[in-house]
């Protein structure tokens, strides 16, 4: 037997604090009533995308790899289980959005869908992007910690701050960084947004690699 | 197959493995012996893939090992490694999930054997039960190299016994190389076949325990007899006490006298010899 499903159970097994806290919070977020517009619980799950990372990085690649893991291993069943989440997280923020949502009837619920303008091309599509979306930012997170233990990781993160502290105050950068967004995230061409989010997982998922080539035990 | 050639690995400017060529050939059981800091466990690390070395080339099985090797068929464990905190009957039946190679009866039968509870979840054992659970897990990898850091740490001495039964009946049930980096020297002599002595980052012996028994003797006597005797040969090491001398050679049995005593030197006596020095000091 391939030892990919295993290891994807795995990461999921070991991944259920991400799990619970992701659920109690959607299921207990709460928006003011006298608010003229309440932010849709479903924007919570995304919480489970951020948290994952931490766990396929820091919890069980060591432990992983003690039971008899290759890293090859490793990383095919990391990067199946982002996969498998992100359209797992998109189906719950989807259903959230078109099943929760029109049942506040007082307040204009927004919900990163909405936001991110996904759903002006029909919730099939909106899903599509979502899924995506949530699978180029659990890579980038997994190949930044992956990076973390090392020089090149702290170079990394000074980089990102830089970009960030240095683009955003002045107006000619602002735009170049508020059009890399529009790209990634706020864009309503379903066919682009999806193209550039698999490109750049793809190009991110190499890098992953090369940077678990380095990694030490 | 283990082939190490000219492997230097430094830190800063630390040389804790220092130009090793060592040729591994043929399956077995072979005890790595070094005091502490020798740099055995940055030797088993690096063979393992899980540390890169600062010059040199290692192979296993014809592939060069590095941190880039995504599969190396190697198979290390250390002391305190962390495990998924499950019942050790999970934890052994997702070893052989991850591991496609992995035989689970062997090590359903080992955990049997050290009656290990397999409902208790892996942090509430004690740590030589800890080390057991790896240890089995390490050797039912059924991985062409098993390299062994330590394992007996943590082990009382019925244990210790039931360990080295167990690594001779796997190794017959599925013949690898094995090395087993120990302090407990004269205890696992009668399950290796072969010693590798490490001493400051360096090879200092790699031979059969036979030709340990064959050629490891003291001599002992007034200092010109020991030196008559002992002229031309191999000498590892003395001692003086007093008027008397004690020289340790590795070579031919020398041809000596009545006034003379002539020893063969224990494992541990000449592990100790061969890395020559005492106290922290030089002899």
């Amino acid at each position: 037997m391939s030892a990919i499903p295993a290891i994807v159970k795995r990461i999921f097994s070991s991944n259920k604090i991400s799990f619970i806290i992701t659920a109690i919070v959607v299921l207990c977020a709460t928006t003011s009533g006298d608010a003229e517009i309440a932010l849709s619980n479903g924007n919570y799950t995304w919480l489970l995308a951020v948290m994952t990372p931490f766990f396929v990085v820091y919890y069980d690649y060591t432990k992983l790899v003690h039971l008899g893991a290759s890293k090859k291993d490793y990383y095919t069943g990391s990067l199946v289980s982002y996969g498998l989440l992100a359209f797992f997280i998109s189906l719950i923020n989807t259903g959230i959005h078109l099943l929760i949502d029109p049942l506040n009837r007082t307040q204009t619920v927004i919900n990163m869908m909405d936001v991110c303008k996904w759903t002006e091309n029909g919730i099939i599509f909106a899903y599509f992007q979502q899924a995506l979306f949530l699978l180029l930012a659990m890579i980038f997170l997994h190949v930044l910690l992956s990076m973390q233990p090392y020089w090149y990781g702290w170079l990394t993160d000074s980089i990102l701050v830089a970009i960030i502290c240095i683009f955003t105050p002045i107006a000619p950068l602002r735009h170049i960084l508020a059009g890399f967004f529009k790209i990634i995230m706020f864009n309503s061409h379903a066919f682009l947004h999806a193209g550039v989010c698999l490109i750049l997982s793809g190009v991110l998922s190499l890098i992953g690699l090369a940077v678990l080539k380095r990694k030490t035990l | 197959m283990i082939g190490l050639t000219s492997v230097t690995k430094t830190y800063g400017n630390a040389s804790v493995l220092k130009n090793i060529t060592l040729q591994i050939d043929e399956p077995g059981i072979y005890c790595l012996l070094g005091r502490n800091g020798a740099g055995k466990t940055t030797l088993l690390k690096s063979i393992a893939g899980y540390q890169n070395i600062t010059t040199g080339k290692i192979e296993v099985d014809g592939k060069v090992i590095s941190t880039s090797t995504l599969d190396t068929g190697v198979s290390y464990i250390e002391n305190f490694a962390k495990h998924f905190n499950l019942p050790v009957n999970k934890l052994l039946h997702i070893a052989s999930q991850v591991n496609p190679n992995y035989d689970y009866e062997l090590a359903s039968e080992m955990m049997e054997r050290f009656e290990l509870d397999g409902k208790k979840k892996f942090n509430h054992l004690s740590l030589g039960m800890k080390t057991m659970v790896s240890t089995i897990i390490c050797l039912a990898s059924n991985k062409s190299v098993v390299l062994l850091d330590e394992p007996v740490l943590g082990f009382d001495a019925i244990m210790r016994v039931e360990f080295y039964e167990m690594l001779t009946e796997s190794f017959r049930k599925h013949p690898r190389i094995i090395i087993v980096s120990t302090h407990i020297i004269e205890e696992i002599a009668k399950t290796i076949q072969k010693l590798i002595i490490i001493d400051k980052g360096s090879i200092r012996f790699f031979d059969t325990l036979q030709a340990v028994e064959e050629k490891a003797f003291s001599v002992s006597g007034l200092k010109k007899d020991v030196d008559v005797a002992t002229e031309n040969l191999n000498i590892i090491g003395q001692d003086t006490v007093g008027g008397l001398v004690t020289s340790y050679i590795f070579d031919k049995p020398p041809v000596v006298g009545a006034s003379l005593e002539l020893k063969n030197l224990s494992l541990q006596d000449f592990f100790i010899q061969m890395v020559g020095h005492r106290g922290g000091e030089k002899k």
